[in-house]
């Protein structure tokens, strides 16, 4: 409900640019059963579902087998898939992200248990909501551009962003591992998150 | 609604960063149904955040991987592989003086033919060659990006290491307005952070040292910058025994086997 809700009030663009029309052709193919559609699917994204899983897990077996998950979700759940909140490379990402986390947060055994349902994407999860600036940021330039932006973020700014995106702690814990009042760790995600803003509305045509 | 805005609307960036705990989430999700200023806030975060996932060092997957992904789909039941076209060449019929013909010009052309193939196959080691030097190529720098990843992954990790224990380093007289912090974790390493070093005589370098019950070992060097700051990395040996201190000395240039120098900063460890 929660979701409709936003969707109405933020007014998700519908626009969907040429690299994110090929991508649904090939997801609606892989859900009909073409290997085809999985394989173009793959060659496109791949690599960078492949990266991040290793980044967050550092194990290049455990990439592996969420690389293999999230394209093996990809067509058994494409009817899942709205391109009206995002890309199909943003949903691929946004699982992989999760399926990730869920596992370093399975590792970490923490006894409140955050580890997510697997049955969907809660609102929260959503890829972002421009389905045009994100398929643009597939292109490397620009994810050359956004490490530096994220390199030049003062050191707690940073450092309180990889710590809830790449290792899946929560606000609470940031604050606890760095010592500082839980105030100051929103502040500084959030001056973060905008200067990473700021560089990707910088970077568009 | 004012009253809960104002409370939840500092939530935004860690909502998009999902980095709130499940009761804190429920309220803000509850709270953004309503809130179009929160709704905007958050879609310009999850912007951002979207573009995280493009900052890691991109590392190609193993071949293998996108076979095995092919072949699960094709190994489901529900999935129907169309079969591959098999192409069928019509057989036509040689015109009967086509041999003899064939014949002659491969006779007339054989010496021309094989200076030719000679160029051709030379070419063709040639290409080889280079095929090759690039392969090497693609495979180094394959192997410098898992570096990459490995390191921030260390590095960063060693904050959410469960094992993670601190170290704070107080200035020596030769340094006392020096502070150093060590954050150890015997799984994933040692990142060490220090502000306000002098700065260095020509020459000289400051080492960092992990001093165990057996033997200081060396850290790595460290060269403060304008302001004294700098940070190390040290990716901690497997049979390391658990630090007793962590020290800072004033060293030649290249670094000592073991300390020699003054200590400009020493601490011992405190739990987290």
């Amino acid at each position: 409900m929660v979701i409709w809700l936003f969707a109405a009030i933020v007014g998700f663009p519908g626009r969907s640019s040429e690299s994110q029309a090929e991508d649904q052709r090939s997801l609606q193919h892989a859900a009909a059963g073409d290997s085809g559609g999985l394989a173009a699917l793959y060659d496109r994204h791949g690599r960078a579902v492949y990266s991040l899983a290793l980044r967050i897990l550092g194990d290049e077996g455990d990439a592996e087998e969420v690389t293999q998950d999230v394209f093996s979700q990809a067509w058994r759940r494409a009817s899942q898939y709205d391109d009206s909140r995002g890309t199909v490379a943003a949903w691929l990402l946004v699982m992989a992200r999760t399926r990730a986390i869920d596992r370093v947060r399975a590792r970490r055994v923490r006894p409140e248990g955050r580890v997510q349902d697997d049955a969907g994407l809660t609102l929260q999860q959503l890829p972002s909501t421009n389905p045009d600036v994100a398929s643009e940021m597939m292109a490397a330039e620009r994810g050359q551009r956004v490490r530096r932006a994220l390199d030049e973020l003062p050191f707690l700014q940073r450092v309180a962003i990889e710590l809830a995106y790449f290792e899946g702690l929560s606000q609470r814990e940031i604050a606890e591992r760095l010592e500082q009042p839980l105030g100051t760790v929103k502040t500084r995600m959030r001056l973060g998150l905008m200067k990473l803003r700021d560089a990707l509305v910088e970077v568009q045509p | 609604m004012n009253a809960a805005h104002d409370e939840l609307r500092h939530d935004a960036a860690a909502y998009a960063l999902d980095a709130l705990e499940p009761a804190e989430r429920a309220a803000f999700e509850a709270h953004l149904g309503s809130c179009a200023e929160c709704a905007a806030d958050v879609r310009q975060m999850r912007l951002a955040a979207s573009a995280l996932p493009h900052t890691v060092p991109q590392v190609s997957p193993p071949p293998s991987l996108r076979a095995r992904i092919l072949r699960q789909m094709s190994a489901a039941p529900d999935a129907s592989t169309p079969a591959p076209a098999v192409v069928v060449r019509e057989k036509r019929g040689l015109p009967a003086w086509l041999p003899i013909a064939a014949m002659l010009v491969i006779g007339a052309g054989v010496s021309f033919y094989a200076q030719r193939m000679q160029a051709r196959v030379a070419n063709l080691e040639t290409q080889l060659r280079q095929a090759q030097a690039q392969v090497a190529a693609a495979e180094r720098q394959t192997l410098e990006a898992r570096n990459v990843a490995f390191r921030a992954q260390s590095a960063m990790g060693v904050f959410a290491a469960p094992d993670v224990a601190r170290i704070d380093l107080a200035g020596q007289p030769v340094a006392v307005s020096a502070r150093a912090r060590a954050l150890w974790s015997r799984q994933r390493g040692m990142v060490f952070t220090v502000t306000n070093l002098p700065a260095l005589p020509p020459g000289r370098v400051y080492q960092v040292w992990v001093v165990t019950a057996q033997a200081p070992v060396s850290a790595g060097l460290l060269t403060p910058d304008a302001s004294g700051g700098g940070s190390v990395y040290f990716e901690t040996p497997v049979d390391i025994l658990p630090p007793v201190a962590v020290a800072v000395t004033l060293e030649p240039a290249g670094g000592v086997p073991a300390p020699t120098g003054a200590a400009y900063l020493v601490g011992k460890p405190s739990p987290l």
